[in-house]
């Protein structure tokens, strides 16, 4: 066969770090959040790996799926809707003899018998709550280049205040990971995990079988920091840009720090395209006497008042006289004549109704919930 | 199983009209406001209307339409009985000819359209802009018995003589039928837009292709014929906006309408969507500097000049200091900074270098008959400091500082 795919399958975690943003994943998953004007979390994650040949993705969904299933139906958009392989979502069985799965371990096991069907040599884990546009054959060929058991994908920096409570450091010695911490704390520049993992199908399956004999749940704090001794943890550094959720306030920041159109760029690369849901809107209409300064504005949307600094999704009206500032606008809200939003995140289907002031600080933005009327 | 109705689109003209636009591209595959091409709008109405399996006769520059249509995808047109096919002459055991007229697109794919043993068949244009609900004309055509139904819109008396014209009795029933008449006696205008029954139509099809003095045409020889022999053809009131594009000036009209809000063309409605296959790319972006009033923009669009009035495509840039005005660029195209495009139509991935200026306004003419909109082809550079003339055509890269007309 021509080397066109990756001798990898994915297998992405789309609850993960759901704990982060609690009203934002009220009904949806981490990997459900609508990112970046047009996007949702999983798309980056996911067009990452197609771009990279990876063709057998599987999504082992743990609650409040319905949206994430809804964006990724039979996966065409993201070319996955194959005969081999293709997109594969694996919800949990409503069995009273089967528990939820907590850890990574728990949920690999779920798919056990699945992993050992197919025929790809590795595997690529990921979550969906970090926005990356990566070419994952760079971490296939870093793996096989090294021969070890496992690589893991890092980044130099700060840990963000949201994730001090679930975040994963190491250290590193000629790129081998002698340590591996959980919950890191410390202030300052770390190697900070990307949670991202390549390991050889055969090996995850004895790891996940072992540690599910002996009732452990985790893979980094249970499989990987315990053995760093025995397994060959190497430790890839990602250099290129990401966008990590880990709060509101992140949620808001990096939905802003697109307006910088160097971050725009570096996140969307001509020749790397990020695959989404196709809704078929209409180009974005700009009346006459729009105002309109520093916005990043996906398709469908009618403007009609004024906006700036404001990152606005799809279908989003801005109503005559309405004036919306530093604002993130979700799919379908609509600003009624004459309101004023200041640092406002709204969520889908928000009505703000005419003449109403709505306004947060750059440090807490004011966040509206689905379907909500103010 | 047999489908009630198959819809068949005349593509296969060249568009010589659109010139510029048409060197590689088909006319129903040029691009159309903001991130539609034309043949959009009849495939939505036909998904639209429930009618599921579309033929697209073509034999002009075929490439890029096969391309864009595929599998039929986009439209919901991918299906396992039907879907829409792209069908351009083929080589068959008695010979080979290319489309001689409209009537013969059809009759040499007589075979596709009786493989889905069809009731009635829908002829439409690949170069008209309009919505259009297919299955309440087929409902008009069956209460009424009959054998074609014509769709027909009034048009102003003066522009009555550049179409076919119908004269109908009270009951819709049409009595006379004029092409381009030179005195008209009615202004209903044929749309171009013919449902007919479809055993009716094979056989005027298989008669006039027997016929060597036939034109091959509906508006010349089908229609007539049928007249002439007594069948039943009534005329299908149509209100609403319907615009043929085939056209410099009126692709640009037509585009420039989208941005009025008197104008009964509503691409934002969701309850009648049109389809197209996406660019998928990021959000547009307007910068700070940037000026936008009364216009259209949409996916992977950088602007931060200034643009009024205009319908942007995807991936279009338009720079600092740089004005568009009462323009159209096509998907890829660039302006750079102290460029002014006026009036222009700027094809697909055209780059205008800096201080160049396209186009003129209408007002800025000394004698207003000389005036008309500029069109750049496609990938054409025009270079620093160029000047491009109203009416113009270019089709060949521009050197610095030169001037067209």
């Amino acid at each position: 066969m021509v080397n066109s795919t990756s001798n990898a399958l994915g297998v992405i975690l789309p609850n993960a770090g759901d704990n982060l943003v609690p009203e934002l994943v009220e009904k949806r998953t981490m990997a459900s959040i609508p990112f970046a004007s047009r996007y949702r979390m999983i798309d980056f994650v996911l067009s990452s790996m197609v771009n990279g040949g990876i063709t057998n993705v599987t999504v082992i969904v743990k609650k409040n799926y319905h949206s994430l299933m809804d964006h990724l139906g039979n996966g065409r958009e993201w070319d996955l809707t194959r005969k081999l392989g293709g997109l594969n979502i694996v919800p949990p069985y409503a069995q009273s003899t089967v528990k939820m799965y907590n850890g990574r371990v728990e949920a690999l096991a779920s798919i056990l018998e699945f992993l050992k069907n197919q025929k790809e040599k590795y595997v690529v884990l990921s979550e969906a709550s970090t926005a990356f546009n990566y070419n994952f054959k760079e971490l296939i060929a870093a793996h096989v280049a090294s021969g070890a058991d496992v690589t893991m994908l890092y980044e130099r920096r700060e840990i963000p205040e949201g994730c001090k409570n679930d975040n994963h450091t190491i250290k590193l010695q000629d790129g081998r990971v002698v340590e591996l911490l959980t919950n890191d704390y410390r202030p300052g520049v770390q190697n900070l995990s990307m949670d991202v993992y390549i390991v050889e199908r055969e090996t995850l399956i004895t790891m996940v079988q072992d540690a599910t004999s002996r009732g452990l749940v985790y893979f980094e704090r249970d499989i990987l920091s315990r053995n760093l001794q025995l397994l060959n943890v190497q430790g890839l550094e990602y250099k290129g840009y990401t966008a990590h959720i880990t709060s509101m306030k992140s949620y808001f920041d990096e939905n802003m720090r697109l307006l910088d159109e160097a971050n725009l760029d570096q996140l969307f690369p001509v020749g790397k395209p990020i695959y989404t849901k196709v809704r078929d809107d209409a180009p974005t209409r700009y009346a006459m006497d729009a105002k309109v300064k520093n916005c990043m504005v996906a398709d469908g949307c009618v403007i009609e008042g004024e906006i700036e600094n404001c990152v606005l999704f799809r279908g989003v009206r801005i109503r005559k006289g309405a004036k919306v500032k530093n604002c993130v606008l979700m799919q379908d809200t609509v600003v009624e004549p004459g309101a004023t939003l200041e640092y406002v995140v709204t969520d889908k289907r928000v009505k703000v109704t005419a003449d109403k002031n709505l306004c947060g600080t750059d440090t807490f933005p004011v966040y509206v919930a689905k379907g909500q009327t103010v | 199983m047999a489908k009630e109705i198959v819809a068949m689109i005349l593509a296969g003209g060249r568009g010589s009209r659109l010139y510029a636009l048409t060197q590689k591209t088909a006319k129903p595959a040029v691009s159309f406001g903001g991130k539609y091409r034309i043949v959009d709008f009849p495939l939505s109405n036909c998904v639209n209307s429930g009618i599921d399996t579309v033929g697209i006769a073509t034999q002009y520059q075929p490439q890029k339409l096969n391309e864009y249509i595929g599998n039929g995808q986009p439209w919901d047109l991918d299906r396992l009985y039907g879907g829409v096919h792209v069908l351009p002459p083929y080589q068959k055991a008695t010979g080979s000819d290319w489309y001689k007229g409209t009537a013969n697109a059809i009759y040499q794919n007589i075979n596709f359209i009786d493989r889905y043993e069809p009731n009635y068949v829908v002829i439409l244009s690949g170069d008209h802009i309009y919505k259009m609900d297919y299955g309440k004309m087929l409902d008009f055509h069956k209460e009424k018995g009959a054998d074609c139904t014509i769709a027909v819109m009034e048009v102003p008396w003066e522009e009555a003589s550049r179409f076919g014209i119908m004269t109908a009795d009270e009951n819709g029933t049409i009595t006379k039928f004029e092409e381009k008449p030179k005195e008209p006696k009615s202004n209903l205008a044929s749309m171009g837009i013919y449902i007919f029954t479809w055993e009716k139509l094979r056989k005027f099809l298989t008669e006039d292709e027997a016929d060597p003095n036939s034109e091959n045409d509906f508006g010349k020889n089908i229609i007539p014929n049928m007249l002439n022999a007594g069948e039943k053809m009534v005329a299908y009131a149509f209100e609403g906006y319907w615009k043929d594009v085939g056209t410099i000036d009126s692709l640009w009209d037509a585009n420039m309408d989208l941005l009025n809000p008197n104008v009964a063309l509503d691409v934002w409605d969701d309850s009648w969507k049109i389809y197209s296959r996406t660019s998928g790319l990021p959000g547009h972006k307007i910068g700070s500097k940037a000026v936008i009033d009364n216009s259209m923009i949409t996916e992977g669009c950088r602007v931060d000049g200034t643009v009024i009035q205009s319908v942007l495509f995807d991936n279009t840039r338009v720079a600092e200091g740089a004005t568009v005005e009462a323009s159209i660029l096509m998907p890829g195209s660039v302006v750079e900074p102290g460029a002014c495009v006026r009036y222009s139509i700027i094809a697909e991935n055209v780059v205008v270098k800096r201080g160049a200026m396209v186009g003129v306004r209408p007002e800025d003419m000394d004698d207003i008959t000389k005036w008309g909109v500029a069109v750049v082809g496609e990938g054409i550079t025009v270079g620093a400091g160029a000047k491009i003339g109203p009416k113009a055509m270019v089709v060949k890269d521009v050197k610095e500082g030169e001037e067209q007309w």
